[in-house]
């Protein structure tokens, strides 16, 4: 007992035969099986497939386990492209805050894929749609975040949305921010909270 | 022949200090406040000259919108500290003597085997650590079969941590008495940890982004992964701490650096509080 | 002194929120989701527990439903009343906060009277709930 000694036999098995397989098929099938673990390897080994998309986002909605879910983000994440966005946009919609979390944290890292939905996400008609891509804007790396940003302060009628926004120009903003801020000041000079927050971003912003 | 033109370094405003201060804490959790100015106004400049950066906005600027976030990981490095030493951070060593391997214990046959992996083992301070706590700070050692794992993704270090030579600087917190047990003199002013010791950690070059490297790690009981996780992206520490987390037994704890938390990287472990340490727990199952 | 802990991952609503209670004459905490929350909870020495969580639902990491449920499976002396302000206003939110354990429930953006007079209550603080309601502006 003690102090297990390395010649005594090696803790680190090397896996030579497969019990499973590893052919994209083989993989999507094991995305149900009823052994956690199993669903959970197969959706790592499926970030190494490129064809595996809809199937990992297929298995989202149905999948129980939070580290087998959070496999499949990370493997959409890792695959990253125009599909995966595209299968991941009705998560906004989602009433399982889990899979709405986990949807926002894999698009906002993939900029030049998501681009193109924004304008039509911030005009979706619910709110809570609006506001998560507010959300996800807080992270995603593009140039246009700012200018998105300007456009919810100038045209977004709900308070929430606007609310959110002011956050993440606080950090983003630019001067160019600016007018903006002082457009939503006046749609919304008598919500204690939106004037405050307007105060905190344009304090933030400074001067060129 | 251009003279070279002695620049003043860009100021650090009050404004430019918490809007750093509250994107690093965003990210990290890492809260500086006014008293750590002149230490972060000092980095903040060496970023902002290392980068070429106009001014703070525009250092500022990149750091958040670059594509390949690289600045962020530059910010990390120079706002942490990096040493490694013998008993760093020893209260979770404590915690684990007094509190989380008899929880585990309890859970098992005696004789049975606890599996402790450190990672990143780096130049061997920790995983040596955790074997001479356990020869010397915890009762029931002689009744279990421990197994010490350690892993780093350079084998550089993995060397000189099998080669087992250390500096003055590295064993300073040492007890006496432990290094009188365990260090034989090298050299001038070098240590070199007893060849027991090293034989007892099973070294291994693992990249935990990598499946194939992380999938042999099985029934893991205690994970040590100070100050690694910090370091990586976003995305690389998700699926770090996915990959230990699934290389755990159920009930098995994880401990973070001090200043690192699970609230920026995942959200499957659970928080549990001992009298010397807070740690992470996968959940037993249900 | 009461301590309330106020979880939102917005840094402009926190900031926001803790100006009302710090005005109103509580100390405050702050944590950006439930995750980091629980670790200020354990974190707490018990002469310091928290009276009050002000909490936030929809945050990344962990959400507020998801808090308060493992909020109400600690010991005793981490419990305390929960006031869950929410962009909600659907009365199956506000059944959904009272399902999961939460006493209060305010609609975002809460209105400072609103949130004092709730923690006033909550927190049993007689002169701050009479302060509050008779309209005195911090």
């Amino acid at each position: 007992m003690g102090l297990k000694k390395l010649a005594d036999a090696p803790a680190l098995r090397l896996i030579e035969g497969r019990e499973h397989e590893r052919d994209l098929p083989g993989l999507i099938a094991q995305l149900s099986e009823a052994d956690a673990a199993v669903r959970r390897w197969a959706a790592r080994d499926l970030a190494a497939l490129p064809g595996a998309v809809p199937a990992l986002a297929a298995r989202l909605s149905d999948e129980p386990d939070p580290s087998v879910r959070s496999a499949l983000f990370n493997s959409l994440a890792r695959l990253g492209g125009d599909s995966v966005v595209t299968s991941l946009l009705p998560l906004l919609r989602s009433e399982d805050p889990g899979l709405r979390n986990g949807a926002i944290e894999v698009l906002s890292g993939l900029p030049d894929a998501v681009a193109p939905h924004i304008e039509a996400l911030l005009h979706d008609a619910d709110s809570d749609v609006r506001i998560f891509t507010v959300n996800l804007l807080g992270d995603l790396r593009h140039a246009r975040v700012a200018d998105w940003l300007a456009q919810v302060l100038l045209n977004d009628p709900a308070v929430n949305v606007v609310g959110s926004a002011l956050e993440v120009l606080a950090e983003v903003g630019t001067p160019d921010s600016l007018p903006a801020l002082r457009s939503a000041a006046q749609r919304f000079s008598d919500d204690a909270f939106i004037v405050f927050a307007i105060d905190f971003a344009t304090e933030r912003i400074g001067k060129s | 022949m251009k003279a070279a033109a002695l620049l003043a370094p860009p100021a650090i405003t009050d404004a430019d200090f918490r809007k750093f201060a509250e994107y690093f804490y965003r990210k990290t959790g890492i809260h500086f406040d006014e008293s750590k100015r002149y230490f972060v106004d000092k980095r903040l400049i060496e970023r902002i000259e290392s980068t070429g950066a106009e001014n703070f906005r525009a250092w500022f600027v990149a750091l958040r919108f670059e594509a390949d976030g690289a600045e962020m990981q530059h910010l990390v490095n120079i706002m942490t500290v990096n040493e490694t030493y013998f008993f760093r951070e020893s209260y979770q060593f404590d915690c684990l003597v007094n509190n989380m391997l008899d929880e585990i214990a309890a859970r098992k046959h005696p004789g049975s085997r606890i599996r402790i992996w450190s990672v990143p083992s780096s130049t061997g301070e920790e995983p040596f650590s955790i074997a001479i706590y356990l020869l010397e700070r915890w009762a029931k050692i002689e009744q279990y079969d421990v197994e010490i794992l350690s892993s780093d993704i350079d084998t550089t270090v993995l060397k000189a941590a099998q080669r087992g030579i250390y500096s003055q600087r590295s064993i300073a917190h040492l007890p006496a008495p432990y290094l009188k047990k365990y260090f034989t003199a090298h050299g001038d002013n070098e240590w070199r940890i007893s060849r027991d010791l090293v034989d007892s950690v099973e070294f291994s070059r693992v990249n935990l982004s990598d499946p194939a490297d992380t999938r042999r790690f099985r029934d893991i009981d205690v994970i040590f992964c100070r100050n690694l996780l910090i370091y990586f992206d976003d995305l690389s520490r998700r699926v770090a701490a996915e990959a230990m987390f699934d290389s755990m037994s159920p009930g098995g704890f994880m401990c973070l650096g001090h200043s690192e938390s699970m609230s920026r990287m995942s959200s499957l472990y659970t928080v549990r509080r001992f009298p010397d340490a807070m740690v992470y727990q996968k959940p037993l199952e249900a | 002194m009461h301590r309330i802990l106020v979880i939102d991952d917005a840094a402009t609503v926190r900031m926001y929120h803790r100006k009302i209670l710090g005005d109103a004459g509580w100390h405050t905490d702050e944590a950006l989701n439930g995750v980091e929350a629980l670790e200020h909870v354990h974190a707490q020495e018990d002469d310091a527990v928290f009276d009050l969580y002000v909490v936030d639902v929809n945050m990344p990491r962990m959400d507020g439903y998801s808090f308060v449920r493992e909020l109400r499976k600690l010991d005793a002396r981490h419990q305390a009343p929960v006031v869950m302000v929410s962009t909600e206003a659907k009365s199956q939110d506000a059944a959904a906060a009272f399902d999961a354990g939460a006493n209060c429930y305010l609609v975002k953006p809460a209105q400072p009277l609103a949130l004092v007079l709730s923690a006033a209550l909550l927190l049993g603080d007689r002169q701050a709930a009479l302060k509050a309601a008779s309209g005195v502006k911090s």
